[in-house]
């Protein structure tokens, strides 16, 4: 069974989306409204989430500078990370994907393809 | 009954499931989304009269952003385009308050807040 963290500062973004992989996938979910939190819930989760799903607008550490510094966390860094945005443009698109993220989805997301959405991105077997 | 039957089974009940948790949270939600439309319109009033400041014009097009990622996960695309069109114009230091205010009336009648 997967493990998934979703990093969000909106409740009803964690909430839809974290419903939605345990009802469509069975997936295993933990959630963190921000990435100070969402760094701490991974550092000391024991398993490791499989995968983290993290929004990019959050107030004080945005999803890039969260990134990064999962990055330079030991037992965080190489976890695959898909960054959530309802930013369209495509400067914004282009600049995400830049970061090292193993993709980009877009908000809003719809709740029943949402996990069918990561295990493609992430090359995991059909949910 | 095939496997395949089964599977496509459990994905409607899944769904069924889903939309109905959606539902229920869309009302539970209700007071929020009702308050953050109602800032949007405070936000295109104060255009109006002159008086959208640059915080309130900024803290408005976070608001925007926000309904923009969130309504069309509750089933609610047109939302989630108005709430677009809405972030961008808030976007403009000089936002035009006629616009603002047309958007915010577009964004309720799409809703059934």
């Amino acid at each position: 069974m997967r493990r998934i963290l979703i990093i969000d500062d909106e409740d009803d973004i964690r909430e839809v989306a974290g419903l939605s992989l345990e009802a469509t996938a069975g997936w295993t979910i933990t959630t963190a409204s921000s990435g100070a939190e969402g760094i701490r819930v991974c550092a000391t989760a024991n398993p490791k989430p499989d995968a983290i799903l993290m929004d990019v607008m959050m107030p004080d550490m945005d999803g890039p500078t969260t990134f990064r510094k999962m990055q330079e966390t030991p037992g965080v860094a190489g976890i695959p990370v898909v960054l959530l945005t309802a930013k369209v443009q495509g400067v914004d698109q282009r600049r995400f994907a830049g970061l090292g993220v193993a993709s980009v989805l877009f908000k809003p997301f719809d709740p029943l393809t949402l996990a069918q959405q990561i295990a493609d991105v992430l090359g995991w077997p059909s949910v | 009954m095939c496997l395949g039957g089964r599977v496509s089974e459990a994905a409607a009940s899944a769904a069924e499931k889903t939309a109905a948790l959606l539902k229920a949270m869309w009302e539970r939600n209700l007071p929020v989304l009702r308050e953050r439309v109602g800032g949007l319109s405070a936000a295109a009033e104060a255009a109006v009269a002159g008086g959208l400041s640059e915080e309130l014009r900024v803290e408005a097009a976070g608001v925007a952003h926000k309904l923009a990622g969130s309504l069309g996960m509750f089933g609610y695309p047109e939302g989630t385009a108005i709430a677009r069109e809405l972030e961008v114009a808030l976007g403009e230091v000089e936002a035009s308050g006629t616009r603002l205010v047309e958007l915010v009336r577009t964004l309720r009648d799409a809703l059934p807040l």
